[in-house]
């Protein structure tokens, strides 16, 4: 029996190519996770105790991360222990630099003495004295900054010029900051100041109340734990990806070996015949199984372990600020995902090997034997998808009904499960449908498509899964999105508002706004500066009849009833003591009225009131404010700084709620993007496992393709033939994904997003969807290119005289 | 060779082959299959060409059909050089003027039988007219399948699929039909009808017909017998 495994491995092992390669592209991916996994942690770790590495005693709040260190006491400790103490935190303050505004600086303190400094320098000095500063490299990159550049840090009396000397490299997450000034300058914006730890030489003497002093390791390893715990938790979703991968996997290997073992029935029947017992037989399939697992995971392990540190080194040249060290060989990730390589091959063989057991003897004298595999679709089957199609879809209807989540993947889960049996009564029919549409022209490539309808159900399942999750996750952001933009609509409902609380805003400004690059509309808002009881500043008290021309929420937020006064709760801090319902005194002049407090966001600091509560309060409304709608694409940090310019000269002041846009979008795009590239992986996979389908279907029908080119197919007739039967089952697979994809979505909907936010609206994403049918078509055909063109080489004679 | 007696050569011959050379191989593993064939094939006539296997009939004919190119020599088959067509005009070529019987996997699995006749014409992207469709009937009635149209070539016997075949090669009215050994693979009685067929088509509807075969028996239902040896005429 040796002999025969040995031959029959020689014989066949090009046709486990495919299948070899999809056991490695899951085997890699799961290397991938492993390498970037253990980087990461060694990444955290080197940084991490970086500002620490001298220190005796790290000083820092007793019960974080639920609680912080009290500034004030903080920063009495440190100047108490002088040279022998160093603390890490960061203010974020305005900043201006090259006459533009910079938003959300944040500053932290960098050690004269270099025992204490933890950063590392890449070009220009170290800040020696108060007036210099260092800017992080990326910062400066995002920025814009070089060295030599001039700063202004904080506003009104607080605010100081820093030349920037030199630019470094900060890895280390609790202590980072975007600049970086010696201590004594840090402490001029002492009240915006949050210290997170005290580095201490020596004795730790009295600590401040609620701290603790551990050791540099103790304190790293706490807040190692807390970082890690989240890059875990993104290992953790990682790897449902490579489940879905190595699923998909499963489904082509599968199919490979039940395709490969029909193809060589007679060669079983005979060995059977010439004395070959079935265990035998059976024993022999199976080693050669394990050979393919074996090569296929080593491979896998290879190129996985290669990419990953290929992706470390990338990140790390790409986005200084990550924290990706050289991570040590993960032992245990190596083993794992090598066992993992190899146990899903095993078991992706184990059905098609028992096929093999059953094959009679006889079978080999049987003329035609090996002909037709078509394989019969028994009763169990449809029955067993039947009762989890229903008792899915049941699991479904009460996950929606009581908000469930887990019921939903459940059902989820068994509805997919009823699908995939249901395959090869389903997806052929299906095939026989949409090829009707092609004419004759496809009709044989459609009834090549559903020979046999268990291998093209297996085929079509793999890449229908990877589209049923794409189709999911992309209507389900666009629906999750459109419900934000609703909500934030309300938050926001002014992309720029500019406020001018003391002059009336000149028509030569508006006009400049107007101008400004990225601006679609600009209305001036009339109304007058008042007096509010509450309030420490005059505001102004507005009417906007035409908000609806620039809001986002159409204009609602504006219509206010008479007798109110709406106030835009975040414009004024924290200190705000009106609530809504509040009766207060707003004062023109001397005119006065009797308003009640009604508020909102995203106007800034006027109030809004109706048309004739204005007329009482004054005869000659001027503007006081323009409101803004952004054009779209326009990029919100530059529109802001471009209207500041304008604004800052004349007194008036700024609220940007584009910026919120922007960071959803960003938020938002990284998700969607990250699950349709992890959720790529799959579908690559099942492309593989149709081009492999196609291939091995076109080696069984070389005698056939051979009789077509006698009676007068054209090469580019056959190619064209197998094209069509290759997009043909990625059409169906995409199409049927595309439907249960949107279900899902439609019950994730019902489920979680109406949940969590009551008045959204399903969306779906037509467009991105028919972008996903496109894609899935053409990579159909790509997957048919190879086996169509194998087949079209074959002379017709050569193919005839083969057997 | 006058030009008359060659007009009246072309007038009578379907297809001809001259210092026909195929070789395979190179150096010692050279293997000559054809050694300089010069034949004639009569138009209207049932022709056998036998041989012991290996004596190069089956390559014979398949460069006769236009399936494999010849190392040497030329065909000319209804007036055309088959040596100066390209593989897609040779492709149309055959589809227009040459149909096949093949010894077994003659039928594509998936089709009916009714299918499988008209296929030709579908290859060639004609439309089933009525008229196509009024032909493939009158085929399969004269072949004893009309009553077979609608099955599977499982669902047939080995004769049911060879007399298929049979109506698929006629259906595009060829001016040569080739078959391959179309008895190898049936008990005796159905050979016999088979046989009586392809001599009927060229009796009664004035096909030329080409037989390989190793079989004495079915020579005997043939008009001429070109016997073959060593990849020469004997």
């Amino acid at each position: 029996m040796r002999t025969v495994f040995l031959a029959s491995l020689r014989t066949h092992i090009r046709r486990y190519v495919a299948a070899a390669v999809a056991v490695a592209v899951a085997v890699a991916f799961v290397l991938v996770v492993g390498v970037l996994t253990s980087g990461a942690h060694s990444g955290l770790m080197d940084g991490l105790g970086a500002p620490y590495r001298n220190a005796d005693h790290v000083v820092s709040a007793a019960g974080w991360p639920s609680s912080e260190l009290d500034p004030k006491a903080a920063i009495a400790f440190t100047e108490r222990h002088g040279e022998n103490a160093a603390a890490t935190g960061r203010a974020t303050l305005p900043a201006r630099a090259n006459g533009r505004r910079i938003s959300e600086t944040t500053v932290g303190p960098i050690a004269t003495s270099e025992e204490w400094r933890w950063q590392e320098l890449s070009s220009g000095r170290f800040p020696a004295r108060t007036g210099e500063a260092v800017v992080d490299v990326y910062f400066a990159l995002a920025e814009n900054f070089a060295v030599g550049d001039r700063v202004r840090i904080g506003e009104g009396a607080a605010a100081r010029d820093v030349q920037v000397v030199g630019l470094v490299e900060s890895p280390s997450p609790p202590a980072q900051a975007s600049m970086y000034v010696t201590w004594p300058q840090l402490l001029q914006w002492r009240d915006h100041l949050h210290l997170n730890a005290v580095a201490v030489r020596g004795e730790v003497g009295q600590l401040p109340e609620g701290t603790k002093a551990q050791s540099p390791e103790g304190f790293a390893a706490e807040r190692l734990t807390y970082v890690q715990n989240r890059v875990n938790t993104l290992s953790v979703m990682l790897l449902l990806f490579v489940g879905i991968a190595l699923f998909v996997s499963v489904l082509v290997i599968s199919n490979t070996f039940s395709i490969l073992f029909a193809q060589r029935l007679r060669d079983f029947a005979l060995l059977r015949c010439i004395g070959a017992t079935r265990r035998q037989v059976v024993r022999s399939v199976r080693r050669e199984a394990a050979v393919v697992g074996v090569l296929a995971s080593l491979a896998g392990t290879l190129v996985g372990v290669g990419l990953g540190y290929g992706l470390i080194a990338l990140i790390d040249a790409l986005t200084p600020t990550a924290l990706m060290g050289a991570a040590e060989l993960p032992t245990l990730w190596l083993l794992g995902g090598f066992a993992v390589g190899l146990v899903v091959t095993m078991v992706a063989s184990w059905l098609p090997t028992r096929r093999v057991v059953r094959v009679s003897p006889l079978a080999a004298l049987r003329a035609d034997a090996a002909v037709d595999v078509h394989t019969a679709t028994g009763l169990v089957r449809p029955a067993l998808a039947a009762i989890l199609l229903v008792t899915g879809l049941a699991l479904l209807g009460v996950a929606m009904v009581q908000d469930s989540t887990a019921l939903m993947v459940a059902g989820g889960g068994s509805v997919f499960a009823g699908v995939l049996l249901f395959g090869p009564v389903l997806v052929p029919r299906l095939i026989g449908i949409t090829g009707a549409l092609l004419g004759p022209a496809g009709r044989l490539a459609t009834k090549n498509a559903v020979r046999d309808p268990r291998r093209t159900a297996t085929t079509t399942a793999s890449l229908l899964v990877g589209v049923t999750l794409t189709t999911a996750v992309l209507t389900g952001m666009a629906t999750w999105r459109s419900s934000l933009d609703e909500q934030i609509g309300r938050d926001h409902p002014i992309d720029v508002a500019l406020t001018s609380p003391k002059e009336p805003v000149t028509t030569d400004l508006l006009n400049r706004v107007r101008h400004t690059p990225g601006v679609e509309q600009a209305i001036p808002v009339d109304g007058a500066v008042a007096r509010v009881a509450g309030l420490d500043k005059p505001i102004p008290v507005v009417t906007a009849p035409a908000a609806a021309h620039v809001a986002r929420d159409g204009g609602a937020f504006a219509r206010v009833e008479p007798g109110k006064i709406r106030i835009d709760s975040e414009a004024f801090g924290k200190n705000l003591s009106l609530r809504p319902g509040d009766r207060v005194t707003v004062r023109v002049g001397d005119r006065r009225a009797q308003l009640q407090v009604a508020v909102g966001t995203g106007w800034g600091p006027a109030g809004v009131v109706a048309p004739e509560t204005l007329a009482t309060l004054t005869d000659a409304p001027e503007p006081h404010a323009i409101w803004i709608r952004a054009s779209s694409g326009a990029d919100p940090a530059r529109l802001g700084s471009d209207l500041d310019e304008l604004a800052d000269p004349v007194g008036a002041t700024i609220e940007n709620g584009l910026r919120t846009w922007e960071s959803l979008d960003q938020q938002l795009g990284i998700y969607t993007w990250s699950a349709l590239g992890l959720l790529g992986i799959a579908v690559v996979i099942a492309l593989i496992g149709i081009a492999n389908t196609l291939g091995l279907s076109v080696l069984e029908r070389v005698r056939e393709h051979a009789m077509l080119r006698a009676l007068g197919l054209t090469r580019r007739q056959l190619r064209r033939m197998l094209a069509t039967e290759a997009v043909l089952l990625s059409l169906v697979a995409t199409l049927l994904g595309t439907m249960i994809g949107v279900g899902f979505a439609w019950v994730g909907y019902e489920t979680i997003v109406k949940q969590a936010l009551s008045d959204a609206t399903m969306h779906v994403p037509w467009l991105s969807l028919g972008v996903v049918v496109l894609i899935a078509s053409l990579a159909g055909l790509l997957a048919a290119v190879l086996p169509a063109r194998r087949a079209a080489r074959v002379t017709p004679a050569a193919g005839l005289s083969l057997d | 060779m006058t030009t008359t007696t060659q007009q009246a050569t072309q007038e009578t011959v379907a297809a001809s082959a001259r210092n026909l050379t195929k070789t395979y191989g190179q150096g010692d593993a050279q293997v000559h299959a054809l050694r300089g064939i010069d034949l004639d094939l009569p138009r209207g006539r049932f022709t056998a060409i036998m041989g012991p296997s290996g004596s190069g009939k089956s390559t014979l004919m398949h460069c006769l059909a236009g399936l494999d190119g010849p190392s040497d020599g030329t065909v000319t088959v209804a007036g055309t050089a088959l040596g100066s067509l390209e593989d897609d005009a040779l492709t149309i070529f055959r589809r227009e003027h040459i149909g096949f019987v093949f010894q077994s996997f003659n039928l594509l699995p998936m089709l009916t039988a009714g299918e499988n006749i008209v296929l030709p014409l579908e290859l060639g992207g004609r439309r089933i007219d009525d008229a196509a469709r009024e032909r493939a009937r009158m085929l399969a009635d004269i072949l004893g399948v009309a009553d077979r149209l609608g099955h599977r070539p499982a669902e047939l016997s080995g004769g049911q699929q060879q007399r298929v075949a049979i109506a698929r090669a006629l259906i595009t009215e060829p001016d040569l039909l080739f078959a391959d050994e179309p008895t190898g693979n049936l008990d005796s009685t159905t050979s016999a009808e088979v046989l009586d067929h392809l001599r009927r088509s060229a009796r009664e509807l004035g096909q030329t017909v080409v037989m390989v075969t190793h079989e004495r028996d079915a020579a005997a239902y043939t008009d001429y017998v070109v016997t073959m040896q060593d990849g020469r005429i004997v």
